[in-house]
């Protein structure tokens, strides 16, 4: 049985940085690749011209999902040794309220602002000084919101504990709803009027 | 549509549906392997016999000295202020009340160290706190404290004291050795733990 490999110490925690540093760079590579650094490919979500965005993210999350749960049953891994973000609900909600509206504002969400920096897009580089500057406000402000930010800890709350199901019955409802979505996307794309970008 | 994005996506619903056929993971809530390895490893959950005697001399209301040898070796020799829980009860309900209660330090013993590990070992993956094992176990209990030889005039003064300690702490027991070797001819413990009713308001004061 194998859990995540830096905590049961199967890879040393030196490499922790290393391995994040060339993740990183596979992730932004195939941001671009897929065509994120463009904000107006991500904007299409919005505008329903594009569902790009739609569909990375949630084969992303079918692909990660049917694999820890094939994995886990299979005994290859122990997925109770995932470790779980805490859900902090209001900081939650207040948080995806601003970074929603930095997202349809600037067109870019932090990932792809960098690939875009990386390519040499100009809003991307405005998007990204933003960006460090609500660092530094947040951080030298910390204190005013230090209630808020950390208030309502539910812990790694599981969304199918919530609903009373079973993990799999919710994963299979999610995988019909992503292909359904998939489905009814491309649907929309085609009524909607392209847009030349 | 594009033929191969319908082939993905059902290949996708199929894997969904091989989900719903799997059986449920039982999400035994015990303590993580790899943590009670390490608490394996670690020597701190014995207590020395010299220890728990001073303890038993003291009547230390925290101490709860468990004896999970079986009831027959508990009726023919035990340590006094001992209680019997055989390690084949310890899961029974009466043993879990006894076991957890947070403000005592348990401490299983056994003849060796064998089966007071064994206990202890269940008792941490339960996540219960505070159990300790004796080193040595009755054995090593019965060789110090009852049968000590008597060190050498030229040994540490830290040796003689102990020894006057164990000594001492035999008389408390027992009057004499002798007396503790012999026959036990006392009618058998019997332990019975009452349970605090969960909503019970605290008795007396005003």
């Amino acid at each position: 049985m194998v859990g995540p490999l830096i905590p049961m110490g199967v890879i040393p925690e030196a490499w922790n940085n290393v391995i994040a540093l060339l993740l990183g760079a596979g992730f932004g590579f195939t941001l671009e690749a897929s065509g994120f650094s463009s904000s107006r490919k991500i904007m299409g979500t919005f505008f329903g011209y594009d569902f790009v965005v739609l569909r990375v993210f949630f084969t992303a999350a079918v692909t990660a999902m049917t694999g820890i749960i094939y994995f886990d049953y299979m005994g290859w891994m122990d997925a109770s040794l995932l470790y779980i973000n805490p859900y902090y609900v209001m900081s939650a909600i207040v948080g995806g309220i601003i970074m929603g509206l930095g997202f349809a504002l600037g067109g870019f969400c932090p990932g792809t602002s960098f690939t875009g920096v990386a390519i040499g897009k100009i809003d991307a580089l405005f998007f990204t000084i933003g960006l460090f500057i609500g660092v530094f406000v947040f951080s030298e402000l910390y204190p005013l919101f230090d209630a808020l930010y950390n208030s309502q800890n539910l812990g790694g709350a599981k969304i199918y504990d919530l609903l009373g199901m079973r993990q799999n019955v919710f994963a299979f409802l999610l995988i019909v709803a992503a292909v359904g979505m998939f489905y009814f996307a491309g649907v929309v794309e085609k009524k909607v009027k392209k847009v030349e970008y | 549509m594009n033929k191969r994005y319908l082939f993905l996506a059902v290949v996708v619903v199929l894997l969904g549906i091989g989900m719903l056929f799997m059986p449920g993971t039982n999400d035994n809530k015990q303590v993580n392997p790899e943590l009670l390895l390490s608490a394996i490893d670690d020597p701190s959950r014995f207590l020395t016999t010299d220890d728990i005697t001073d303890r038993l001399v003291k009547q230390d209301p925290a101490l709860l000295l468990l004896d999970v040898r079986p009831a027959s070796e508990f009726g023919s020799f035990s340590i006094p202020g001992s209680v019997n829980l055989p390690v084949d009860s310890l899961l029974s309900a009466p043993a879990m009340e006894m076991l957890k209660q947070d403000a005592k330090d348990k401490v299983f013993c056994s003849n060796s160290d064998v089966t007071a590990n064994q206990a202890w070992i269940i008792s941490k993956r339960l996540g219960i706190k505070r159990i300790y094992v004796m080193q040595g176990g009755i054995n090593q209990w019965f060789n110090t404290i009852v049968k000590d030889t008597k060190p050498a005039e030229s040994a540490s003064s830290k040796t003689i004291e102990l020894y006057q300690f164990r000594v001492a702490a035999c008389q408390h027991f027992y009057g004499s050795p002798e007396m503790a070797a012999a026959p036990k001819t006392e009618v058998k413990k019997t332990v019975t733990v009452v349970k605090k009713a969960s909503g019970a308001a605290s008795g007396g004061g005003c």
